[in-house]
């Protein structure tokens, strides 16, 4: 089980209460090195056709191929999305935590594998790199009672928070 | 983050946006993700020659969960994927596949193999099915000769003649 924050409110993420069937549940090996191809993606799209355009792109993302996680938004079940968090931050073995109510998830990522495999296969990592985070947890959260804030807090490292809209 | 595992669904997202814009826009992209690849094949490749691709191939075979056969000898190397991980992603997909998604394989891989003086045969067979056979010569005349054969042949950007 992963470490958890564990605060008055708040109860601790395992399989029982995140016990929901994810539409994309991949097994296998994982290969880090896409995030590389992501960055090089990122760069690609927003030196030629501009910022917003890789943010579309984005926001397809977060609507389209997760159309399944943003459905359960919409109906309420937030819990598909801490789910879907803990499944793929556990393949990349990243250092994170995810604490829950009915109202509220916070997901806290104290350490991105994702970024620091790109800064370790590419040294800069794109100042854009992020986005992908933002863009499409927004794009999620779009035309659904809740909202997803993403806070970055520091080199690979972020906060995502989803709640009720007020 | 998309998790590494959803690459090629956001892949799929950028070829379909590519594509609106205009075929050039997707063979530039193609380029690009060769010269990324370049860094970490293109030495091993001119090094080793087809013994290199083989050790850079079965590393992928592995990490990304291919269902690929790879047989190696003096002349070639032959890669034949029988359930290819990244074609079955997008279209297990709720967005919508782009049509011609095998095709960036070539993109890529083509200009590499064009750099270190081999010749790609690429059969991508059925767009809409997860295998393709791809087959990488010494010498060119072989290739030709394998062109004849292949089901559904791909190019790729500024392809040697």
């Amino acid at each position: 089980m992963k470490p958890i924050l564990l605060e008055n409110l708040y109860i601790k993420v395992n399989k029982n209460n995140l016990d929901q069937k994810l539409r994309y549940n991949d097994g296998g090996n994982v290969h880090m090195d896409f995030h590389g191809a992501t960055n090089t993606t990122i760069e690609f799209i927003i030196n030629k056709y501009g910022i917003d355009t890789m943010n579309d792109i984005f926001k397809k993302v977060g609507n389209d191929v997760y159309k399944d996680i943003k459905d359960h938004i919409k109906k309420g079940n937030i819990k598909m999305l801490a789910k879907h968090w803990q499944h793929f931050f556990d393949r990349e073995n990243a250092d994170y935590n995810i604490s829950i109510n009915d109202e509220e998830i916070i997901l806290t990522v104290n350490r991105c594998t994702a970024y620091e495999h790109v800064r370790k296969l590419v040294g800069n990592v794109s100042p854009n790199f992020c986005d992908q985070t933002i863009k499409t947890n927004e794009a999620l959260a779009e035309d659904t009672p809740y909202e997803i804030k993403t806070e970055i807090l520091g080199e690979a490292a972020c906060r995502q928070t989803i709640r009720k809209r007020a | 983050m998309i998790p590494s595992d959803h690459f090629t669904r956001f892949y799929n997202e950028v070829f379909k946006f590519l594509e609106d814009q205009g075929e050039e826009h997707l063979e530039a992209y193609w380029l690009e993700i060769s010269k990324n690849q370049e860094k970490h094949t293109l030495e091993l490749f001119k090094e080793k020659g087809l013994k290199g691709m083989y050790e850079y191939w079965d590393h992928i075979r592995i990490e990304e969960n291919c269902d690929m056969d790879l047989k190696l000898d003096d002349e070639k190397l032959e890669l034949r994927m029988n359930v290819c991980p990244s074609l079955s992603k997008v279209l297990d997909n709720d967005a919508e596949p782009m049509k011609r998604y095998c095709d960036h394989c070539a993109g890529w891989i083509g200009p590499l193999i064009d750099k270190v003086d081999h010749h790609l045969v690429y059969d991508v067979i059925d767009r809409n099915k997860p295998q393709c056979v791809v087959k990488i010569f010494k010498d060119k005349e072989k290739a030709i000769e394998e062109e004849k054969n292949a089901k559904l042949l791909m190019g790729w950007p500024k392809k040697k003649k």
